[in-house]
């Protein structure tokens, strides 16, 4: 193999060999993390739905955010390494991995959290058996369903080379398992033209196809909301609305996973600034396009002022004042200073930027989902407080942590399996560098 | 020697077998005899003292007529050539809740879950508030039947709106999918579900299961007998009229009504008909009331007034 | 022990086992909470007595109570007695018991029974009371009164004719004078009442036939008149079908139809799925052809190195 890809891995191999201590106990953490989790589950499969904070009108809580929010998140790969390979630019090389890790893990733990919010978990193999297909959930199940495999086949396209590199590397110091399964996973590949001209052409189709699905898959995750009649989420916007929250979502994820990596695995000569700005600026543009459409939703609810319109927009501003300013004006005007004037445009600031984007779109989330159903068409009236009212219990919290908990294992075991930036063609068939800003 | 035992053992057999099917006879019997006498029937908890001839007062209890139940696939079928509808009288209702108590009664229902709901509404600031009993509308158009992703809640060739528990899943999207609200889910196993013994029947919407969605089913196993639902039975008032469209004519127990004529002659319309879901139930204008409103607060529960704390009406009435 | 041996005491263990479940299941079955009654208290019989006449049969209802008190129980399993009599003859019709509301009901054919000649029967339901509760009896006197209708167009207007007669002294037929008929259409869950006729001196009264009253898919309707309940005769009965209704129009389609909530779904939306799916999934299977040829290929290229 050529001597780059011999360095690069000399220098990543450790990163695949060897666990720190503060990796071990990372990993503990999120284990016990995950613990709570599983008994917060229990509890409300023994005890019924009743342990959550969801009640007859607000039947969706923060299982479903939690679902859409994850679902948002992997549009990090599906989006911006699709779309990033099929415009072959130079500087994605070190972030693409990441990028499809994030979509394949969120794609996995998105779906778990329906599940969550079904009644009876023991015939959820209906939805296949009986599935009608006028209903969008039959739709969201299809869709998903292709998106995970097509994404699946996307990464491991990607992973192909670099699974041949440590296959053949010699002086790989892995437990021979791993070593099999590298080999038995490389498919032989060896780099030869031919091979070489299938890989990319596979590629360049399967990129295109993620796209699309991805466009699909959240547009018809938008319609399980847009199609019903309620208040507010009776919205001709939604489709590319949540689109375009979600690769907006995906795109702050991916800076928060390059600074992290960054930091942990010491990458700092493969993951530079440039790589942040790039990140970041592409952020700033979906900022602006989340930006613009909330404001259309927004504008022309208010202005037309229909009577469960306006009851939904005063509930906005009084209960739920402080979600909405953080998710609709924060997370918007941040990115946009933060990334457009050049003095602030460091990586911290660009990570903790996506910090906070992040929390603003779980909040804009909630505030879609749960608003909308505390003002349905017939006022609730109700004498129960937990009727009238949503909030969250203690099980609905602990499961979002162990969702995050689960994501952030999983892609630490990911980043084990495999480097978390790619040593093959990392220094490219393309010489040419692109100029940004 | 040999055959000596064998015979001995014949013998044995024979006499067992004998003694077996006696035993069995009596086994059989005695299971024919209880069931015979088994008439554990739905129970409606309302009693009535009976004297028996031997001078002992018998309570039993009112609801001993066990209405028959079809089965799952039969109830996918609607009760050939009928179409009903509802009509309701807003002139006439007080929140007396009797509707509410009898729904519930009748489908063992716990006392959080209400498939009739009675809200006191006002449309607008100037506009004068009164009470507003919501059944399921079993709309024409059903979004709630549109959204069910396996097909547990179907229409049916009578217009009859109805879920199958069996096959619920419980996500919910039908009762987002309801713009009235309709729909109430059993968010843990309640032991009022318990108290019926009977297999269950989507016309019964009983017994209720945990973790899925029920509502008002228009109760097609009353109807089955020549019966009209619980509610309608139950209101004191005559407010809720119950029918079949295509013969026109509803009836609440006491009176019965050309379905046209009483439309036409007291101005009857339907619930946010704009949002094109085609609802079954009528209502009429609360016009030429019986009732002011705050009659509507008089025997309740504090927790029931609680509920209406709230609305125009009660702010703008603060003592 | 023998396998033998060991059955037959399986079995006869298995026979014990079930008929004492199945005692106790009969035992355990009785729904109903006895109290005995064990007061003294003065008891009075109370029974009634209603008559229906239809066109050619009789119904007898007949209500047994217990007064204690102030309450009246309804008596279940009494034995009453429905016999039907004349001046001359008397006839058991019936002996039943009566059901948990206490009422007991006898329905027979008006022909044979034992009336007068002008058509007077008694009909008497009698209890026979027990050591704890006193015997009762009640009678009514009923002449079958029958009544009639007839349709006609007049003046291009529909008219209902009602007539109602007696059989008088002599047996003749003779007019019922200044009664109210009521006029039902009998519906679902109720009758349906379409008007009224007072009948004048000699029995006979008339109105307009109401328009706009849906019959079945013909148009047949079957028109019901009635006396309501009357000392002289009862609950009197009359019923005839006539062409004048309104064709009842089935709100159900002809042809199972496709929408959002029909079980089958438009084909529309049947179609465009089907071809999203293979397109997407048409590219899928390409890109897993293509790992498949890289794998082939590896077989027969050595590594370069």
């Amino acid at each position: 193999m050529e001597n780059e890809q011999k360095n690069l891995l000399r220098e990543f191999a450790p990163q695949l060999e060897r666990t720190s201590i503060q990796g071990y106990t990372w990993i503990i953490f999120l284990l016990m993390v995950i613990g709570v989790g599983i008994y917060a589950f229990l509890q409300q499969v023994l005890k019924g739905h009743e342990v959550t904070g969801m009640r007859d009108n607000v039947v969706w809580g923060v299982y479903i955010v939690n679902f859409i929010f994850f679902m948002g998140i992997s549009y990090a790969g599906a989006l911006i390494s699709g779309t990033l390979h099929l415009f072959k630019t130079a500087w994605r090389k070190p972030i693409i991995r990441m990028a499809e890790f994030i979509t394949i893990i969120a794609l996995l733990i998105g779906p778990c959290f329906i599940l969550l919010c079904i009644g009876r978990l023991d015939k959820l193999y209906f939805l296949v058996l009986f599935g009608r297909i006028q209903s969008p959930i039959t739709w969201d199940v299809i869709a998903i369903s292709t998106d995970i495999f097509g994404c699946f086949i996307f990464l491991y396209l990607s992973l192909l080379r670099d699974l041949a590199t440590l296959r053949d590397y010699e002086l790989l110091q892995l437990p021979n398992w791993r070593k099999k399964l590298y080999r038995a996973l490389a498919l032989g590949y060896s780099g030869t033209p031919e091979q070489q001209k299938r890989l990319s052409r596979a590629t360049d189709i399967m990129a295109a196809m993620v796209i699309s699905i991805a466009i699909i898959v959240y547009s018809v995750l938008a319609w399980i909301f847009s199609v019903t009649l309620q208040p507010g989420w009776h919205s001709t916007i939604f489709g590319p609305y949540f689109v375009i929250a979600a690769v907006y979502s995906g795109s702050a994820v991916l800076i928060i996973c390059m600074w992290v990596f960054r930091k942990v695995y010491h990458l700092e000569e493969y993951i530079t600034e440039k790589h942040f700005v790039a990140v970041g600026v592409i952020m700033l543009v979906l900022a602006a396009f989340f930006g613009y459409f909330t404001f259309s939703d927004y504008l022309t609810k208010w202005y037309g002022s229909e009577k469960n319109d306006e009851l939904l927009i005063q509930l906005l501003f009084k209960k739920f004042y402080w979600p909405f300013i953080i998710s609709n004006y924060v997370g918007v005007l941040l990115p946009l200073i933060v990334v457009g004037i050049a003095k602030f445009r460091t990586i911290t600031n660009i990570t903790l930027t996506s910090i906070v984007v992040i929390i603003a779109l779980w909040l804009n989330r909630y505030i879609i989902v749960v608003p909308t159903l505390e003002s349905p068409y017939l006022p609730i009236q109700d004498s129960r407080p937990e009727w009238l009212n949503y909030s969250a219990t203690w099980v609905e919290w602990s499961l979002t942590a162990t969702g995050v908990a689960v994501f952030c294992l999983l892609f630490t075991l990911a980043s084990k399996f495999i480097t978390i930036v790619p040593v093959s063609g990392l220094q490219g068939e393309e010489n040419k560098e692109d100029v940004l800003i | 020697m040999e055959e000596e035992l064998n015979n001995n053992q014949k013998n044995s057999r024979r006499q067992f077998l004998k003694k077996g099917l006696i035993g069995a006879g009596i086994v059989v019997g005695g299971g024919l005899v209880a069931a015979y006498l088994d008439t554990s029937a739905t129970e409606t908890g309302e009693k009535v003292k009976v004297l028996t001839t031997d001078g002992d007062i018998m309570e039993v209890d009112k609801g001993l007529l066990k209405l028959p139940r079809v089965s799952r696939e039969e109830s996918h079928k609607g009760i050939p050539g009928r179409k009903f509808v509802m009509v309701i009288d807003l002139g006439k209702c007080k929140n007396a809740r009797k509707c509410v108590h009898a729904c519930q009664k009748g489908h063992h229902l716990p006392k959080g879950q209400e498939f009739m709901k009675v809200y006191l509404l006002q449309d607008s600031e100037k506009t004068a508030p009164y009470w507003f009993p919501k059944p399921c509308f079993h709309c024409d158009n059903p979004l709630c039947v549109s959204v069910c992703p396996v097909g547990a809640t179907f229409k049916r060739s009578d217009g009859i709106v109805l879920i199958d528990n069996e096959r619920c899943i419980g996500c919910k999207f039908c009762m987002t999918g309801c713009p009235y609200s309709t729909r109430v889910f059993a968010w843990k196993h309640y032991p009022e579900f318990d108290e019926d013994k009977e297999p269950y029947s989507p016309e019964a919407s009983s017994p209720g299961k945990e973790g899925t969605v029920s509502k008002c089913d228009f109760c097609p196993d009353l109807i089955r007998v020549g019966k009209i639902p619980y509610c309608a039975s139950a209101c004191p008032m005559g407010v809720i009229y119950f029918g079949d469209v295509d013969e026109d004519t509803v009836t609440n127990g006491t009176e019965t009504f050309q379905f046209s004529q009483l439309i036409h002659d007291r101005a009857g319309y339907r619930y946010l008909e704009t949002l094109g879901t085609r609802p079954c139930v009528y209502y009429l204008p609360p016009v030429d009331r019986q009732f002011e409103v705050d009659r509507g607060f008089g025997d309740l529960e504090e927790s029931v007034k609680e509920r209406y704390k709230d609305t125009p009406y009660s702010k703008k009435n603060k003592p | 022990m023998t396998q033998f041996t060991l059955m037959k005491k399986v079995f006869t263990f298995l026979v014990i086992f079930l008929s004492l479940v199945s005692m106790s299941l009969i035992s355990a079955n009785t729904y109903a909470e006895v109290i005995t009654d064990s007061t003294n208290s003065p008891a009075e019989s109370r029974l009634m007595l209603t008559y229906l006449c239809s066109t050619d049969s009789v119904t007898l209802t007949a209500n047994l109570g217990i007064k204690k008190g102030e309450t009246i129980f309804a008596l279940e399993n009494a034995l009453v007695e429905f016999t039907a009599s004349n001046s001359t003859t008397s006839h058991l019709l019936i002996k039943s018991k009566t059901d948990q509301e206490g009422n007991a009901v006898c329905k027979v054919a008006s022909s044979g029974l034992p009336a007068d000649k002008d058509g007077l029967v008694v009909y008497s339901v009698k209890f026979i009371g027990n050591n704890k509760y006193p015997g009762a009896e009640s009678s009514f006197n009923a002449k079958p009164a029958k009544i009639r209708l007839f349709f006609s167009i007049e003046d291009s207007l529909r008219m209902l004719k009602v007539t109602a007669t007696q059989k008088n002294e002599k047996g003749e037929e003779v007019a019922i004078p200044k009664e109210t008929v009521l006029i039902y259409i009998p519906r679902l869950f109720s009758l349906l009442k379409i008007g009224e006729i007072a009948l004048d001196e000699n029995g006979t009264g008339t109105m307009e036939f109401p328009k706009e009253i849906v019959g079945d898919t013909l148009g047949n309707l079957e028109v019901m008149a009635k006396i309501e309940e009357n000392d002289k005769f009862g609950f009197v009965l009359g019923k005839n079908i006539i062409n004048w209704g309104v064709h009842k129009q089935y709100y159900k389609a002809e042809v199972p139809s496709r929408e959002l909530w029909t079980p089958i779904a438009p084909l529309w939306m049947i179609i465009t799925l089907l071809v999203m799916l293979a397109g997407v999934w048409a590219h899928y299977m390409y890109a897993v052809y293509e790992l498949i040829m890289i794998k082939r290929l590896s077989k027969k290229d050595k590594p370069l190195f």
